[in-house]
């Protein structure tokens, strides 16, 4: 490995990216996908358009009424529809659930009455969330005592913020999906250009080559780490109970890995445009489901926690998860497992890449 | 004839990259596949831990009706410290605990409160699975009699089979992911090679050849979604469509024009294929996340919801479900149609007059 060859280059390499206004972009994206899905990604179910039906117009229902405008998590409009307008409306989306309170209910109460309620289901978790709003209310506005209160003290996202939730998930999606096609894209475009000769028939060896192609992405996504945990503490006011140098470090490892995966993406293909589908394909699917955004790790079915552990992204996220929210550091066996299991990835990746780099016309 | 020469060329550029076909097919089966059955967005097979302190059968009522596929085994704990240690861990996320008073009170007819701990790290989940909780726990106790029945109907989708909604998402989603790389890149290939000038130089009008260009990589994803909605949406998972198949094929192809608009505009502000693959990223990750592929609108805040109304996904997403889940009808659908066909055409407009010009 000789110092001067890399420096030439990475200098070149750079002059390159900075020309091709690269730059902006490998910066532009990350903060943006951030901001973006930590906005826009709800996950709670809120404002959901209501309907109600009233059909008795005694206190009871007045009161079940008021009951549902009081919360965030409906926007109740009073009409007077009949059953077949309703459901049309459900039908043409404009409403998300309709509550029917037939006439006479209050009369009818422990002798049979009956409130209906119709929910758009084509949404499974915004169905199944607002069957359980929707009970709560009611039970409520009934005035009944539930025999068991159940008393929950909730951990690490204590007053169950969406932020908290999502901002530091997306970290493992960012740092999978960007550097990887960043760096393919770098190297298959030599290929694709027909400059990769010059490494064909230059004094450079392949370590050489390969050292040089993966540290600008490395490095632009380096500084990027600390952009992100910005944004994330001042503009979304996630906490930081952890270790910042651990966070750091894992990130590091974490990039490394992806720069590795553009590496072995950049093996099998020869267009710029298949290395950035394949790239962008195997990284956004595995690093939206895997990163616990959508669902907790712990929760998965036998198929799905097996292919989770294939991924990196499940490791990092974990330990991104603890720095942000439960603090446990190195304390925890578990982190250290995980960590660990990161670094050899990344050795893992990097050197199956360099194997399969040929130096020569296939 | 003329537009027929060039479908040709494109289709014999198309499927001598190989790998380029590959993906594409893996796009539309296996990994639509994958979507919808590893994404379930309702929890599954929540670990569940308890501490017993009162030792006592009520609490093993309690804990045997807990079952599949909500909850997983639950598991005993010796004390409260050693569940919160596996709360820690993330191995358990909800740990109950029963004290002495809460059975006690629970036997004596009294309001007995439960203490629970969640590990609330996924705030939707938890909020979810808490909704469980209550309503396992209401069946145990004094006899509870509610005034009036409650009747929930979840139209559309009664036992909420995420394995529908996650496919079409998805489907949805690589849909506007391969339309703008394959357009745009269709150009801006020819570009980065030099032989866009020649390409217009041709005895062709240049808006026939930006259309017919066009055409053909809507007609490859047109078929790619026969593929997909074939032997995935319908073969594997059962789909049930209450609307009209012929309208979803009408949304579609007038999506993937409004699509190829925007991949005509991410073509004329690029030279190079780097480029395309950049800002491609940039617009079409918000386009898939907001306009409501995976969580629903009305729970973004009202910004987005006005800036989605420049989405064509957004109508495309709506129209979708519609056709699919409410089964609704052409009336009801004809200003998705229109949203599609006039974001299309100004897309064009704004397009051809960038690159359907000499130098």
């Amino acid at each position: 490995m000789r110092i001067n060859v890399i420096k030439a280059y990475l200098k070149k390499e750079f002059i390159d990216l900075i020309r091709n206004k690269m730059i902006i972009l490998t910066y532009l994206i990350p903060a943006m996908i951030l901001i973006l899905f930590g906005f826009g990604i709800k996950m709670e179910v809120t404002h959901a358009r209501t309907v109600i039906i009233d059909n008795d117009h005694s206190k009871l229902s007045l009161e079940i009424i008021n009951k549902f405008s009081h919360t965030k998590y409906f926007d109740v409009k009073v009409e007077n529809l009949n059953y077949k307008e309703a459901l049309h409306k459900l039908q043409t989306n404009k409403a998300d659930m309709i509550i029917i309170i037939p006439p006479s209910f209050s009369k009818n109460l422990y002798k049979g009455a009956q409130i209906g309620v119709y929910i758009d289901g084509s949404f499974p978790l915004r169905a199944i969330t607002l069957q359980g709003y929707v009970e709560k209310v009611l039970i409520n506005g009934f005035n009944i005592k539930l025999p068991i209160k159940i008393e929950n003290r909730n951990f690490f996202n204590e007053s169950m913020r969406d932020y908290n939730a999502i901002v530091p998930g997306l970290f493992g999606l960012i740092f999978l999906v960007v550097p990887a096609s960043l760096a393919a894209i770098m190297i298959v475009k030599e290929k694709e250009v027909g400059t990769i000769f010059n490494f064909y028939s230059a004094p450079i060896t392949k370590i050489e080559f390969i050292i040089s192609k993966l540290i600008p992405p490395f490095l632009f996504h380096s500084v990027n780490i600390f952009i992100l945990l910005i944004l994330a503490l001042y503009l979304f006011d996630v906490p930081f109970r952890g270790n910042l140098f651990i966070f750091w470090v894992a990130s590091e490892i974490y990039i490394l890995i992806s720069v590795g995966i553009g590496l072995l993406v950049s093996v099998i293909t020869s267009t710029q445009i298949a290395a950035l589908v394949l790239s962008v394909i195997i990284t956004v699917i595995p690093g939206f489901l895997y990163s616990g955004i959508l669902m907790p790790i712990s929760s998965m079915g036998k198929e799905s926690l097996i292919e989770a552990h294939i991924f990196p992204v499940m490791y990092y996220n974990h330990l991104v998860y603890d720095s942000f929210l439960v603090g446990e550091g190195f304390k925890s066996g578990g982190n250290i497992l995980y960590f660990l299991i990161l670094c050899g990835y990344a050795l893992g990746v990097i050197l199956v890449g360099t194997f399969f780099v040929k130096k020569a016309i296939k | 004839m003329k537009m027929n020469a060039i479908l040709k060329k494109e289709f014999l550029v198309f499927f001598r990259n190989i790998g380029l076909v590959v993906f594409i097919l893996y796009a539309f089966t296996l990994d639509i596949y994958i979507a919808g059955k590893g994404i379930k967005v309702t929890p599954r097979n929540v670990p569940v831990g308890y501490v017993n302190e009162a030792d006592n059968l009520v609490v093993n009522k309690i804990i045997s009706s807990f079952h599949k596929p909500e909850f997983k085994k639950s598991k005993m704990f010796l004390n409260e410290k050693a569940l919160k240690e596996a709360i820690y861990n993330k191995k358990i996320m909800v740990g109950i605990v029963f004290n002495k008073r809460f059975v006690n009170n629970l036997i004596s007819k009294k309001q007995a409160k439960l203490q629970v701990l969640v590990d609330s790290t996924a705030a939707a989940q938890a909020e979810v699975t808490l909704i469980y909780l209550q309503n396992i726990l209401m069946k145990f106790g004094n006899n509870l009699k509610l005034p009036a029945k409650i009747d929930i109907i979840k139209l559309f989708n009664p036992n909420s089979n995420t394995k529908w909604f996650m496919s079409l998402s998805e489907l949805m989603s690589n849909i506007t992911m391969l339309g703008l790389v394959l357009i745009a890149v269709v150009f801006v290939r020819e570009k980065e090679n030099g032989t866009w000038d020649i390409m217009l130089l041709m005895p062709v009008k240049g808006s026939l050849i930006i259309f017919s260009k066009i055409l053909s990589q809507v007609l490859i994803l047109m078929v790619g979604i026969t593929i997909s909605i074939g032997l995935i949406v319908f073969g594997t998972f059962d789909t049930p469509i209450n609307g009209n198949l012929f309208y979803f094929y009408l949304i579609s192809f007038l999506f993937a024009f409004a699509i190829g608009g925007i991949a005509l505009v991410i073509a004329s502000v690029s030279k190079t294929v780097l480029e395309v693959g950049h800002l491609t990223i940039v617009i079409m990750l918000p386009l898939i996340f907001l306009s409501g592929a995976w969580t629903p609108l009305s729970s973004m805040s009202p910004f987005i919801q006005y800036l989605s109304y420049l989405s064509p996904l957004r109508y495309y997403i709506q129209a979708t479900q519609d056709i699919f889940f409410r089964g609704s009808g052409f009336i009801d659908l004809l200003p998705y149609f229109g949203a599609e066909l006039l974001m299309a055409l100004i897309l064009f407009y704004i397009g051809y007059r960038k690159i359907g010009r000499l130098f």
